[in-house]
């Protein structure tokens, strides 16, 4: 990394290597220090701390006290406490029971703390770039003028000249609509697009290709399932008995909407933090309900794992996590340390992430529903609002109300008899009903049977058992299937897995108060605080100005996190733009332009090429918030259509990690792309979208032991296409992710997931090579291969080639394969095996 | 590579240089000087993550063996004597100052104290007092170090069974076995470096979050081995597929692999992955012989009580154990009890009739292990752990009506765990619960017990640490302090 330069002026290279002495600071050292040193040091030296405020140096005076908060407003003297105090204006005059200040000294602590940047507070924040604005800055000049095609590769190229480096050339038409294909819709492109693209003569046939790609609805699929990893997605809640969360499916619809739909991304933001406060009311009716839209949308708040609600700490852990993964996922800033003491990186003290988490204050864990003690409060009322999609849900459930009508009269009719019998049981042996107590003849209830039906069969009475083995496992089957279908109604109730509020007074309790907490204990509260933002990022520590939404104020709190979200998603946060732009890029480019993508803090990496960070955060403002049309940017980019294999001795040793971006870099795919293209190869995909979820067979009964562990969950295992959905649709059960998905690093997601690991295991082998599903697609896509390429062997293989690694084969591949066929003892079987092994294949599953 | 045979027929696993010289074609080396410094980073991914790995401190310890008793096992009734108890048998107890939690408020309410139900006698020269219900395992007790009032951040089993593997009681952190096999890799490569053999009968609270691997990459994720049929999913050619029909497309794979990485810069990743192909094809035949337990004479069997209905559960994951660790196996975490079934410690009614059946199902099986560990010298170089993820009350759960068979309630101020092995001090104790084991005098963190197991196996908890949203982290949080007591 020594060899390459990244930042290019002097100044910028400063604050990138952190170093600190910075013009303000000399400005503070001759011209302010002295006077405030021989009129207050006394009793404002880090020592004595009158008050908690010190003048030892710059930062303590930014900082302030405790009684006026930040001495300081930058650019804004006569706003800034520390004046107020010196010239009178705020009690008790400063020096206290001196003279006041010479107007000279006066003028000179004015005119620093008129130079001071509007923004800086604190010499601390000054260092660090991502708290500083974006700047908008051009690109400078490039030797090699034809390359560039748009903004960031001009950024890229000076970049590159600078180190001495050229970028690679442009990748193959081929590899081109493969790329394209796997980023922006996760499939691999059918064989006549890639040879209609590789035979295209109009000039702008790639981004006609990107255009039809970004308007295809797969595109939401693919880059809802990126989001989802943020969003610490799951259909369960983890812990004890894991219980599912019946309704959050249709957050991840949301999710995939708002991608193809292309919401703008501020609104995105606003939706999930504050979806129920979008509502005002002016008038002294009640607050309208929120859109269902808006409902669905704040699911993204409680998608953490939870567990068994005990009161307070249960709220606390919940509003805790809410907290951090707001902070990290939307401001790539890793708040949640600082909730046991002042963050160790960041200026983000402790006081601060109370006061962030105050804005969440109206979170209510409500009582659990009877019967289930795992849930806090359970799902809110959000009626159907995609297109056809109420439709569908009262078809399915009334198709699922009638299977169950007919079950229940089914279980009925088979139970009539075995509860005869089981009377005459008791008839011959009343002792048995003597043991019941109370000595009078009941009659047997449905409940009895179902008792007698579970209890063991006392084995070596010498007596035949009462019901047969055979009953017994119907009984069970009957049990079973009430449940999946209870639970299917239950999925496509019109509900999401939202949040709910404080009442207000007179119904319930107004907002409660939020405390810092000592070491992060919830049983430990210290200071009350207000809702505030990030003093660090809004330079000050002021509470933030709340939002009211009703005129009378019945709805106290209503408006706290809408007020937070605004900040968020304001073209002001120096942090919300750059970072999602970072997603992107990551996304696309296989690694961020800061490596640390939820991390912007000072641990977090330092972007390889700032202005080019800046200048995309500024565009993404520009368009709206737009993200197609940023990703359109990306993609339509030189530097994204280079080659990914390059062999070049000088840039190899220039840049071993290619931060430059000399070439593009292989990619693995993740382990649901991995899914989606066997299918997608064996032609197989389902390609049906949304709805609750599905549950692919399990690898060798896995889905029976499930059944003894997880007793009241089933894996209901899909029948049919419904099975062979994409795997975005894949059921999240947090106690047991799909082993060959797991395999390949897709996380069970707990928390926020910024980035995929990409490790290599032979459990991956195991489970490409010998895995039910790979083996039943690998029959599949030879059949394909057979149906379309013919009978001829030479013509099979090259179909599967094309298929599956959207070329051709070489000569020797041909050879080498036609060596194989030979060896075996059918072409059936050996076509199976070829099929078999190129979904193995690195090919396959890296993406260049 | 020349496998060498063994007495009693198992392979001894390639040499550490055999196994970088021909295993990985020298990636392995890379993956060595990339990853020895004191901060095992991130770093690519790409290469072998599962190279073996020097230890931070020399310690004789090279596996672990976790035997975890899930539900929450009875310090009380099994090694935390508390005669003090009889005087208040039915009464209450005085109520212990600076105690917080479910524990201190039902001790503030009415409630009945209930001394253990059985005798405790004292064994061996270290003079530990074990109860009744260990018959077998009390003969082992100088072998054996207590750890008691050990304190849980939870008082409720999700998140304390999380806490007791992953050192965090939220869902999402890397399990214990997991930090270790990031520390140290895997000496067998044929076979996975982290083992989970789960109690036949059922899985535990959070299925496989307990043996997860977090934020860790998927290398270091506990592999459940099956308690029937090959031991591992997938592990299973298709029927239709000969083994010689897949070595030769296996070899066609390689080809094609080799071919396409001779095209790419920077293939490490890509020889990685060809070669994990040839391990799982190894695998394939090394796991069905680790748990084929054919060859184990019937008096070995017997010793595990494989003979008997009650102890041949966890009879069977105790010699699995044991040949796991032959192999190589770096951790193996054996579950004793289904989730909340009868079958887990997890006895709120009924102590009397309950826990001798399940002291009973591990008391000989856990005995067996550690003598044969003992005689074919690996307790040496076999770091064994007992635990579960609390304790229980000195009281009787109390409930809206007087249970006829009492039970005890969960207590996250009291566990007790025991380790044998490596360099544990044997015959030592460490920590101490008041007289009534209420809670710990001066209890114990947990993280405290996560820093001495790594340390028994010779790593740093404070250098074994992960880059991970912006901070490093370590399976103790903010560091947990090793207890020295226990350490020869």
């Amino acid at each position: 990394m020594s060899r390459i330069r990244l930042a290019k002026s002097g100044g910028l290279l400063a604050l990138l290597l952190g170093v600190s002495v910075t013009l303000d600071a000399d400005t503070f050292k001759d011209g302010v220090q002295p006077i405030l040193e021989s009129n207050c040091l006394p009793c404002h030296d880090q020592s004595t701390r009158s008050s908690g405020f010190s003048v030892e140096n710059a930062e303590s005076v930014l900082a302030g006290g405790a009684r006026h908060g930040p001495a300081v407003r930058a650019g804004d003297p006569a706003a800034s406490a520390l004046i107020e105090v010196l010239r009178g204006e705020l009690e008790p005059q400063m020096p206290f029971g001196k003279p006041a200040l010479a107007e000279a000294d006066l003028a000179a602590i004015e005119s620093w703390i008129r130079e001071l940047a509007p923004r800086t507070t604190s010499a601390a924040e000054k260092t660090h770039w991502a708290f500083v604005q974006p700047r908008r800055e051009e690109p400078s000049a490039v030797t090699n003028g034809h390359w560039p095609r748009n903004g960031i590769d001009n950024f890229i190229l000076s970049k590159l000249e600078e180190n001495g480096l050229t970028p690679a050339e442009e990748a193959t038409r081929e590899t081109l609509i493969r790329r394209l294909y796997f980023d922006l819709i996760g499939l691999p492109p059918p064989w006549e697009e890639v040879q209609a693209f590789a035979a295209a003569t109009s000039p702008d046939a790639y981004e006609g290709l990107v255009d039809r790609l970004l308007a295809d609805p797969r595109y939401g699929e693919r880059w809802a399932r990126h989001w989802l990893d943020l969003a610490r997605y799951a259909d369960t809640s983890g812990y004890e008995g894991d219980p599912e969360n019946y309704h959050t499916w249709r957050y991840r619809d949301y999710v995939v909407d708002a991608f193809n739909n292309d919401k703008p991304y501020d609104q995105f933001v606003k939706e999930q933090i504050a979806g129920d406060e979008f509502v005002r009311s002016m008038s002294a009716e009640p607050l309208p309900a929120p859109e269902p839209e808006h409902v669905v949308a704040l699911t993204f708040l409680r998608l953490a794992p939870f567990t068994e609600p005990r009161g307070e700490r249960s709220r606390h852990e919940l509003l805790t996590e809410m907290t951090s993964t707001v902070s990290s996922v939307f401001l790539g800033l890793t708040a949640g340390c600082a909730q046991c003491h002042d963050h160790k990186y960041d200026p983000i003290p402790t006081r601060d992430f109370y006061r962030l988490k105050a804005f969440f204050a109206t979170v209510y864990v409500a009582p659990a529903r009877s019967g289930d003690i795992f849930q806090i409060g359970g799902p809110q009322p959000a009626a159907f609002y995609r297109p056809g999609e109420k439709k569908w849900a009262d078809k399915t459930r009334a198709k699922y109300e009638k299977e169950l009508r007919e079950t229940e009269a089914a279980f009925k009719e088979f139970l009539g008899p075995l509860l005869d019998r089981l009377k005459a049981a008791k008839k011959e042996n009343p002792e048995d009903e003597a043991e019941k107590g109370d000595g009078k003849k009941k009659e047997l209830t449905a409940g009895d049977l179902e008792k007698a039906i579970k209890k063991p069969d006392e084995s070596g009475v010498g007596k035949p058992p009462l019901f047969s083995a055979e009953e017994k496992n119907q009984h069970a089957q009957f049990r079973r299937r009430f449940r999946v279908l209870k639970d299917q109604i239950l999925r496509i109730e019109p509900s999401a897995m939202s949040l709910r509020t404080m009442d207000p007074p007179p119904y319930g309790p107004s907002v409660p108060t939020t405390y810092v907490l000592n070491r992060g204990r919830w049983d430990q509260p210290t200071e009350a605080v207000e809702p505030g933002f990030l003093s660090a990022v809004a330079g000050h520590s002021q509470p933030a100005e709340l939002i009211q939404v009703d005129r009378y104020q019945r709805h106290p709190g209503h408006g706290r996190r809408m007020t937070l979200a605004n900040w968020i998603a304001s073209p002001e946060n120096p942090l919300t733009a750059r970072v999602m732009m970072n997603r992107l890029w990551q996304y696309r480019f296989g690694r961020g332009i800061v490596e640390t993508s939820s991390d912007f803090g000072k641990n977090g990496a330092l972007p390889s090429h700032p202005e080019l960070l800046d200048w995309l955060a500024i565009r993404f403002v520009d368009e709206k918030w737009s993200v197609k049309a940023m990703q359109r940017l990306m993609v339509t980019s030189s530097a994204y259509r280079q080659a990914s294999r390059r062999n070049d001795d000088q840039a190899e040793k220039a840049d071993p990690e290619n931060r430059l971006l000399w070439r593009i870099p292989r990619q693995r795919l993740e382990g649901e792309v991995i899914r989606d293209s066997v299918l997608a190869v064996s032609g197989r995909l389902n390609p049906a979208r949304g709805g609750p979820p599905i549950s692919p067979p399990l690898p060798s009964g896995l889905e029976n032991e499930l059944d003894s562990q997880y007793k009241n969950n089933f894996w209901e295992t899909s029948q049919g296409e419904e099975a062979r959905k994409r795997s975005l649709y894949v059921f999240q059960r947090r106690s047991l992710a799909l082993p060959m998905l797991q395999t390949f690093d897709a996380p069970v997601l707990d928390a926020s997931c910024d980035r995929r690991r990409t490790s290599i295991t032979p459990l991956q082998a195991l489970s490409l090579y010998d895995g039910d599903f790979v083996n039943e697609e690998a029959r599949q896509f030879a059949d394909r291969v057979r149906a379309q390429g013919g009978g001829r062997v030479d013509s099979q293989i090259r179909h599967a080639f094309q298929l599956a690694l959207s070329r051709g084969p070489s000569d020797d591949e041909s050879e080498q394969v036609r060596g194989f066929f030979a060896s075996a003892e059918s072409e059936e079987e050996a076509l199976v095996g070829l099929c078999r092994v190129l979904l193995n294949s690195n090919e396959f599953v890296y993406v260049n | 590579m020349s496998l060498k045979r063994l007495p009693g027929g198992f392979r001894q696993p390639p040499s550490r240089r055999d196994f970088l010289c021909r295993s990985w074609n020298g990636i392995g080396g890379l993956a060595l000087s990339g990853l020895l410094g004191d901060e095992l980073r991130a770093g690519p991914d790409s290469i072998n993550p599962l190279a073996p790995r020097e230890q931070h401190l020399p310690r004789k310890a090279k596996h672990c063996i976790f035997l975890f008793m899930a539900g929450g096992a009875s310090h009380i009734d099994t090694f935390d004597y508390k005669p003090a108890l009889e005087k208040y048998a039915g009464k209450r107890l005085p109520r212990p100052e600076g105690l917080s939690g479910e524990v201190a408020t039902a001790l503030a309410a009415p409630h009945t104290a209930m001394p253990t139900l059985w005798d405790f006698k004292q064994y061996g020269e270290s003079g530990r007092w074990v109860s009744a219900l260990f018959p077998n395992l009390a003969r082992y007790v100088d072998e054996l170090a207590f750890v008691y009032g050990i304190r849980l951040d939870n008082n409720n089993h999700g998140p304390a069974t999380l806490h007791m593997n992953t050192g965090s009681q939220f869902p999402g952190s890397p399990s214990v076995g997991s930090w270790i096999g990031y520390g140290l890799g895997s000496p067998n490569q044929n076979l996975p470096g982290y083992v989970v053999i789960q109690d036949p009968r059922g899985g535990p609270v959070n299925g496989s979050a307990v043996w997860g691997n977090g934020y860790l990459p998927a290398s270091y994720q506990g592999v459940r081995f099956r308690s029937s049929g090959p031991p591992i999913l997938d592990l299973e050619r298709p029927e239709s597929l000969s083994r010689e029909r897949q070595r030769r497309e296996f070899d066609l794979l390689k080809w094609l692999n080799t071919k396409h990485g001779g095209q790419q810069p920077d293939a490490s990743e890509l020889e990685a992955r060809i070669n994990a192909y040839e391990l799982a094809f190894r695998m394939q035949i090394a796991a069905p012989e680790v748990v084929d337990l054919a060859r184990e004479s019937e008096s070995t069997k017997k010793m595990y009580g494989l003979n008997d209905p009650n102890t041949a559960g966890f009879g069977r994951q105790c010699l699995l154990a044991r040949r796991l660790v032959e192999q190589g196996v770096r951790y193996t975490l054996l579950i004793h009890g289904e989730r909340i079934a009868s079958s887990s410690w997890d006895d709120h009614s009924d102590t009397k009739g309950r826990m001798p059946q399940h002291a009973a199902e591990v008391d000989k099986p856990v005995s067996a292990l550690l003598t044969d560990l003992k005689s074919r010298g690996l307790l040496e170089e076999t770091l064994v752990v007992w635990a579960s993820e609390m304790g229980r009350t000195p009281y009787i759960q109390q409930g809206n009506k007087p249970d006829p068979k009492p039970g005890r309630d969960h207590n996250q101020n009291a566990l007790v765990m025991w380790m044998a092995g490596g360099d544990v001090r044997a015959g030592a104790t460490v920590g101490a619960t008041d007289e009534f084991g209420i809670g710990g005098i001066d209890p114990i963190p947990l993280h405290d017990v996560h820093a001495t197991i790594l340390n028994l196996l010779g790593l740093d908890d404070k250098r074994l640490t992960y880059l991970h949203q912006g901070r490093y982290r370590k399976l103790t949080d903010i560091g947990g302090h090793v207890l020295s007591e226990i350490i020869a």
